[in-house]
């Protein structure tokens, strides 16, 4: 029985890996083909089925006059907004969490898990409609086009998603280990930072991915909100999308614009096999 | 417990957000108000004349609604089993678990503008190479061009990219199971099965509400999916409200109207959310 | 004697070598202009030099790269080059440089100096540009008189030509002009194989060559690829289709409604009839066909799959790149006609053939109105329209810059740059018969154009897909009309429509 049970474990896992890997193939693949190889048939093997060129990688670094993007800058505007805004919205979206599941909030009708709501509900609105009231409030503070205004745009679409991930995981950090260490002489905010902290990493990992990986993968706001000084990666790529789709440039940007999630994700991996929460009841 | 303490917890972020919020939304519903257009940008007052519209004219959105929450729901369930699945198997014994892991989490890594252009040339039935296998069989499902699959392939693609939030959150919130009950569970001699049902699951409820909430709420959001793949197509059997939205919002410039497509969408959702969260709650912390 | 041939022979190399040096100064630094030199005119290369824009900067918003993103660049750089200006520009795809431009403008700002857009977007855009100044104006004696209303409202310019796009037929040589396949075709069906005269004959030969190999690649080759996915163009494919059907020249004053009395005429028996066709096509595009957009459709018959295409240059353009393997295989033709048209005074059928040429919107750019950069702006633009530049561009197929010049209609353009000289006679024979027809249809300019378009693409999609009849579906389409003139207001439409409505019947 066991074995049986197994065997299906390793099926299912081994098929799941294969859908999974199965685009970024075809994407690496694709990626090193031309118009020709493109339209006549899908093509698999290089050398073997169609002529590889690296026109589809090489796009992704030249000027505009040459008929390319140059995505080294907005390769970093990315990274440094996507980690500021990640930053600010753990820490204040981990504290309000915080709050949220240790103590009761009580305003009229309004309670913790309304409050809560009240910070997931801020997703639920379609980007559209926030184009223009955002634009405008950037442009009355004089911050559009600019790196702070997009990390103050981001901020509000992930703190949310910080304080949604962490309000779960401090709910199942015991009680007890706060009322000990405010036993022991802490006042709320040691208890908060010496004890209940440290045990809620893994929480504190995964919503930190999540507000990455949100925040990288963003095209909208960036749309809407950058003209020509600021430049995040997802719109300067999408500037190859002409009236032919280069299926090969658009593939190599793919695989460039996930890279450093990978890098991310191992990182990821490593912490919360680390950061296992049970026995840390001292 | 100090009056002050829990405030300062819980108030920088509150202010943060509501401080930046506040504008956009209240504009937002103001815009509704208004006739909003590409050649009337005032914010004229027409009162609710957008909302009777919305309820009276507009069956697309109604039908567009439909199908979103059917596309949705199916998604979600989806993601949700698989995703559970995955992580309870590479949870403990399994060979290659961190190579599977970091594996699983990649898909919602990638920029769904630009992979969806990749899955667009992946179920091209003419050049792409999922009819060219398929064709070894004879099958030359229209992936795109024919209203049920059209469908199946938008499921396919949401599937393959969010099961990874499920996956990651369904994983560490296994990781950070008390070994308490499981203990007890071994001593009583439990079969895994047994142990899975009156163990884990019960243990993991809390966190799959929030994770199938947050999926509903994100789920509900699909455009580029849905844009890139299909345009709302064949006709319009994949067209969801975020979608119908968007064309009224940024194509048609029916800025006025799409403020009152989203705001009503909004108070939909916010409905329907809280009575989904609670029936599960109901259903899946029953003892 | 001697004297004589040394007197003259130095004069003879005295001139050459000043015409020569002349045009290789400044085809020495800038390379894409090798072909011709710089040409003489307000805006040429030896004038934009004299200009000083040390200090400022200029910022454009552009298509995606390569159709017109990559001249736009590439001029951008000479213009930085020759002037001291700094110029930024951002790219952006087709089908949202609307919003890229609305939103900034509708909030009252413009932080782009100029703005590449479609030139259907001219009624929606124009009291946020600024109007072209008519010295610009005056030197553009050799844009053709369409091209000059098309960029106008009214007889005021606001939007500087750099581009002029229509719709044409295009179809394979090597199948319609072959004599085996001409006989297989008569004997087989009893008519004649040859340039598709009507949309009814079209369809005919697209059934016939749809799903064998005729073209002996191993591959089965299908009939026609067309724009049907519903996104930002397909509408344009439509009014190919119909405009034969719909366009009569004999009752003017209106195509898309009766100008007097506002009424939508999408639904009348001529659109019906031509959506009715479409629906047939349906059976002869490739598989996946009926979600074709533009890029499928040029990947489709610029890669050898189809026998016929229309709708925009570009499948043409990709299909005569020189490692194409159907160079010089592709031949251009007029859109084919009808063998009647729906006359709506009579309510019947006009019956003999007309036709009514497409002419699409191509690719506009403006001034923005509150731009503090108008000068430098307005230099650049003219830069990048210069005969050198212009010459050079069209030859370029990716860059998108189609012909709107006069002298554009040159076959020698594109036997320069390796075209096969019948090809290239045809083509240009082609693109020159549309200017001078005179039942054109041009794009629908009012406000409110993108819903009116929107819920045309809509029907027509329901329609395509099998959700409704063509008639059902443009009724629907008729009634979204009405009352999206409700919400506009009928007043306001007729009055941008009577300004399309003197081109369509040739009074501007």
């Amino acid at each position: 029985m066991a074995k049986i049970y197994t065997f299906l474990k390793y099926l299912f896992v081994i098929l799941w890996a294969c859908f999974v890997i199965a685009p970024f193939l075809w994407a690496i693949s694709t990626s090193f083909k031309d118009f020709n190889s493109v339209t006549s048939g899908a093509t698999y093997i290089p050398w073997l089925q169609f002529e590889p060129t690296l026109d589809g990688w090489s796009v992704l670094f030249k000027p505009g006059s040459q008929g390319g993007i140059n995505i080294v800058g907005p390769y970093f505007n990315s990274i440094f907004v996507t980690l500021t805004a990640s930053i600010i919205s753990i820490a204040l979206g981990t504290l309000a969490a915080y709050a949220l599941s240790r103590y009761t909030f009580k305003a009229g009708i309004v309670q913790n898990n309304d409050i809560t709501f009240f910070f997931i509900s801020q997703r639920i609105m379609p980007p559209v409609v926030l184009s223009i009231p955002f634009f405008l409030f950037l442009s009355t503070l004089g911050l559009l086009d600019s790196l702070a205004g997009l990390i103050m745009v981001y901020i509000v679409l992930l703190m949310p998603i910080a304080v949604w991930i962490m309000v779960d995981f401090f709910n199942r950090v015991p009680k007890e280990i706060d009322e000990t260490a405010l036993i022991d002489g802490c006042n709320p905010f040691q208890a908060f930072f010496k004890v209940v902290l440290p045990n809620s990493i893994p929480g504190m990992i995964v919503a930190g991915l999540f507000c990455i990986i949100f925040g990288w993968i963003d095209f909208f706001f960036a749309f809407i909100l950058t003209f020509t000084n600021v430049q995040l990666l997802p719109v300067k790529i999408v500037a190859l999308n002409s009236s032919i789709t280069p299926w090969w440039s658009l593939s190599a940007a793919a695989l460039v614009s996930v890279a450093p999630l990978i890098i991310v994700a191992f990182v990821v991996e490593r912490y919360l096999s680390k950061g296992n929460l049970s026995g840390a009841l001292k | 417990m100090n009056f002050k303490h829990k405030y300062v917890f819980l108030l920088p972020g509150l202010i943060v957000l509501i401080g930046i919020l506040i504008f956009p939304v209240i504009f937002t519903v103001r815009l509704s108000l208004s006739g909003w257009n590409s050649f009337n940008p005032e914010l004229d007052f027409v009162g609710i004349k957008n909302y009777i519209r919305l309820f009276t004219e507009d069956p697309r959105f109604w039908q567009s609604f439909f199908r979103l929450s059917f596309l949705a729901v199916t998604t979600v369930f989806l993601q949700y089993v698989i995703g559970f699945a995955l992580a309870h198997m590479v949870w403990k014994d399994i060979k290659f678990k961190r190579f599977f892991r970091v594996l699983f989490l990649i898909p919602m890594m990638t920029t769904p503008v630009i992979m969806t252009v990749i899955w667009r040339t992946f179920f091209h039935e003419s050049l792409g190479p999922l009819n060219d296998f398929l064709g070894l069989f004879g099958l030359q499902p229209q992936w795109l061009s024919s209203p049920g699959l059209a469908k199946v392939s938008i499921i396919v693609v949401e599937v393959w990219q969010w099961t990874s939030f499920m996956f990651l959150l369904m994983l560490a919130g296994l990781l950070s199971l008390p070994k308490e009950p499981f203990l007890a569970a071994a001593i009583d001699g439990a079969s895994p099965f047994k142990k899975f049902i009156y163990v884990t699951f019960p243990l993991m409820a809390p966190i799959s509400i929030g994770a199938i909430i947050i999926r509903l709420i994100e789920a509900s959001k699909i455009m580029d999916t849905v844009f890139v793949l299909t345009s709302g197509g064949p006709g319009t059997s994949t067209e969801t409200s975020s979608f119908y939205i968007f064309i009224k919002g940024l194509r048609e410039f029916q800025m006025g109207y799409a403020a009152t497509m989203s705001f009503t969408y909004l108070i939909i959702m916010i409905i329907s959310l809280t009575i989904i969260a609670k029936v599960l709650t109901k259903v899946l912390m029953r003892e | 004697m001697k004297l004589k041939t040394l007197v003259s022979t130095l004069v003879s190399v005295f001139l050459i070598g000043s015409q020569v040096a002349y045009a290789d100064k400044w085809s020495d630094q800038f390379p894409h202009i090798a072909g011709t030199g710089d040409v003489p005119g307000m805006c040429s290369y030896e004038e934009t030099s004299k200009k000083d824009y040390s200090g400022r900067t200029l910022t454009i918003n552009t298509h995606a790269i390569p159709v017109m993103g990559e001249p736009t660049a590439l001029h951008a750089e000479q213009f930085e080059k020759l002037t001291g200006a700094k110029v930024e520009v951002t790219h952006t795809p087709a089908g949202d440089l609307y919003s890229k431009a609305m939103v900034p403008f509708q909030a009252g700002q413009a932080p782009y100096d100029i703005v590449f857009g479609f030139s259907n977007f001219i009624n929606e855009w124009k009291r946020y540009l600024a109007p072209v100044p008519q010295k610009y104006v005056d030197q553009m004696d050799g844009v053709s008189a369409s091209h000059m209303a098309i960029a106008s409202w009214d007889g005021v310019m606001y939007q500087y030509p750099v581009d002029g796009d229509r719709h044409y037929l295009k179809y394979r040589k090597d199948v319609i002009d072959n004599p085996e396949m001409q006989a297989k075709y008569k004997a087989d069906t009893g008519k004649e194989l040859r340039v598709p005269q009507t949309w009814k004959e079209y369809g005919e030969m697209a059934a016939y060559f749809n799903g064998w190999d005729w073209d002996g690649d191993g591959e089965p080759e299908y009939g026609s690829a067309e724009v049907m996915k519903k996104d930002d163009l397909m509408y344009a494919a439509f009014y190919s289709r119909s405009a034969a059907y719909s366009k009569n020249p004999s009752t003017p004053g209106g195509f898309f409604f009766d100008l007097d009395t506002m009424e939508p005429l999408i639904n009348n028996p001529g659109f019906v009839e031509a959506l009715g066709d479409w629906v047939e096509a349906v059976k002869y595009v490739p598989p996946g066909g009926i979600n074709f957009g533009l890029g499928d459709e040029i990947a489709s018959f610029g890669g050898g799959q189809t026998l016929f295409s229309f709708s925009w240059d570009d499948a043409f353009v990709a299909a005569m790149q020189d490692d194409s393997p159907i160079k010089d295989q592709v031949g251009a033709a007029q859109l084919p006609g009808a063998d009647h048209v729906w006359n709506r005074e009579t309510n019947s059928w006009d019956e003999g053939f007309n036709q009514a040429p497409y002419f699409v919107w191509g690719w506009a750019v403006g001034v923005a109105e509150k731009s503090k950069n108008q000068d430098m702006a307005f230099d650049y633009l003219c830069f990048f329209a210069n005969g050198a530049n212009h010459q050079a561009d069209i030859g370029i197929g990716r860059f998108g810059v189609n012909p709107f010049m006069e002298e554009d209609f040159k076959a020698d353009v594109w036997t320069a740059i390796g075209w096969d000289k019948g090809v290239a006679e045809e083509y240009v024979k082609t693109l020159a018969d549309m200017e001078d027809s005179k039942n054109r249809v041009f794009p629908l300019r009012v406000p409110g154009t993108f819903q009116f378009n929107s819920a045309l693409a809509t029907g027509a999609a329901k329609a395509l897909a099998g959700q409704l009849s063509p008639q059902e579906a443009l009724d629907e389409v008729a009634t979204e009309w009405k009352a999206i003139l409700e919400r506009v207001g009928a007043d306001n439409v007729r009055e941008a429509y009577a300004v399309g409505v003197k081109m369509e019947d040739n009074q501007l």
